[in-house]
């Protein structure tokens, strides 16, 4: 490391193309180039398409700074991401306008004498409810007579989960968390049999595709670039195989189901009174301290605290459980040009884990998510009763998404409150003595200050403002 | 040197590409594998020399 880069920290997730690489600075996110990478970098930037997709806010903004960390020829400087997020904490519809934009950027590209080396998810990440294009380094100039090297990842990152979820009905997100280069043909293929085989896409991109890797599994792809490009593949076959991919996409819908969350704030009991005392609460909390640069929503639910949080936060970032919830969130934020709110799929009681190379590449939920205000509203007993979580366990991890300062808003349902009794009522009679308001309160007390209090007027709900001590 | 390669992009994943291209696609496609059987029968008299 020289003088100008004592404390450069690689990016866990950016080692699989040796021509660029992420780092660290402080808040600066950097990206060193090899030599072909920063020639390619050069040429990208004096292009017309890229000026265009920069001025758009379709990839990350970005300026080429200096000097260059020891060992790389040139070094970028990124925007930097509000927070980053993975493909598995999307909704159907966040994967789906990832993977439009891809395509867009890439459609964009070929004409511009450009390609992109990879096509997947991971390419992508969100400005609240807008997605952006952040892998810089994977554009590189595009070779005639070749097809998109990153259609495989495409298809086994992006294409393959909208298939399980637009004609099957199926969630991609545990698939995609457990798998980091995504679903494979031979397996989605298998999901696909009898007359699903026919429905929009499957035939070609799952089965052919599926069938054509065991036939091609001996042939290398130089043999294969080669063979193609004599065979007279040009790039106007190219740009046809993406806007077939983009029409294909757009029809992968999948409309957020009705679900008893979606209807939650109506019948959870919460009475008019309760739901403005709330609100001031959960606002005064906002402005208590210092700005608010990044705000969590754990059970987000349908956004209302959310939103509320927006008008006093730079970003916020909601959890929710309900992938079909946070589809609906999704779709009305981004139809309102939202680039501060951004919604995410996670049961609080499994988060996220660390994934691929070492369990640090795609890094865990806990170790990204770190607030300034931190909301728990009506998520407490969902944990402690209704997943048997310790309070103390629960009022620990709450506390881990703080540091010294931060303000853990938080709820707590009476074990009295007609919601905490129909879960109560699910198991076993004084399974959780300790489930009491004094013994919550006095947990809190032992994380820091408890600066208000404020019981909510139909009187089973108590909400606390804690600042988080050392 | 294969200069997009830092990823394996898949030789079958290479081809079914032409395929979805349209009809132009499957033409590449066919002149392909017709290629490819030419060639095999083209080389089997030497291999066995």
């Amino acid at each position: 490391m020289t003088s100008a880069y004592p404390d450069l920290r690689a990016e866990p997730a950016s080692f699989r193309d040796p021509a660029n690489r992420v780092f660290h600075r402080g808040d600066d996110v950097l990206r060193g180039l090899d030599g072909r990478a920063a020639a390619d970098w050069r040429a990208l930037v004096g292009s017309d398409f890229f000026t265009a997709l920069l001025a758009e806010g379709k990839v990350c903004d970005t300026v080429e700074t200096s000097p260059a960390p020891p060992g790389w020829a040139a070094v970028l400087r990124h925007e930097r991401i509000p927070f980053v997020s993975h493909p598995y904490e999307w909704s159907h519809g966040m994967l789906r306008d990832a993977a439009l934009l891809h395509l867009e950027i890439l459609q964009a590209a070929l004409p511009g004498g450009f390609t992109t080396k990879d096509g997947s998810a991971y390419n992508l990440q969100w400005r609240g409810a807008e997605p952006v294009f952040i892998d810089i380094g994977s554009f590189t100039p595009v070779r005639d007579g070749e097809p998109w090297a990153g259609y495989r990842q495409f298809c086994q990152t992006l294409l393959y989960p909208l298939l399980l979820g637009a004609h099957l009905g199926l969630d991609f997100q545990p698939l995609l968390r457990a798998q980091v280069d995504g679903i494979e043909a031979d397996q989605i293929r298998r999901l696909f049999t009898g007359r699903r085989r026919f429905r929009p896409g499957v035939l070609t991109h799952v089965h052919l595709h599926d069938a054509m890797q065991r036939r091609n599994a001996r042939s290398s792809t130089a043999e294969v670039r080669n063979q193609l490009r004599d065979a007279g593949y040009s790039r106007d076959l190219a740009v046809a195989t993406v806007r077939g991919l983009q029409r294909l996409v757009g029809r992968l819908d999948r409309p957020p189901p009705a679900s008893h969350w979606i209807d939650y704030q109506r019948t959870c009991g919460y009475t008019a009174e309760d739901r403005a005392a709330k609100e001031r609460f959960v606002a005064a909390s906002l402005t208590a301290g210092t700005p608010t640069r990044l705000a969590l929503d754990l059970g987000a639910n349908d956004g209302r605290y959310a939103r509320l949080a927006a008008r006093h936060a730079e970003h916020v970032v909601a959890v929710e459980q309900d992938p079909g919830v946070v589809d609906r969130l999704y779709r009305e934020l981004r139809a309102a040009g939202e680039q501060r709110i951004l919604p995410l799929v996670m049961d609080l009681a499994d988060p996220s884990p660390g994934g691929g190379w070492r369990g640090v590449e795609r890094a865990s939920f806990g170790d990204r998510a770190r607030a300034d205000v931190v909301l728990a509203l009506a998520v407490v007993h969902h944990l402690a009763v209704g997943r048997n979580v310790p309070l103390p366990e629960v009022v620990a991890w709450l506390a881990g998404f703080g540091r010294p300062g931060t303000r853990l808003v938080v709820e707590f349902v009476h074990p009295e409150d007609p919601m905490a009794r129909r879960l109560l009522a699910n198991k076993l009679e004084n399974t959780f003595p300790h489930y009491r308001r004094d013994e919550f309160e006095r947990l809190l007390a032992a994380r820091g200050h408890l600066e208000e209090r404020l019981h909510l007027p139909s009187g089973s709900r108590t909400l606390y403002r804690v600042v988080l001590s050392g | 040197m294969d200069l997009l390669a830092y990823l394996d992009a898949g030789s079958g994943s290479l081809i079914v590409q032409a395929v979805v291209g349209g009809i132009a696609g499957v033409a590449v496609a066919g002149k392909l594998y017709w290629r490819r059987l030419v060639d095999r029968f083209r080389k089997q008299p030497t291999d066995r020399h």
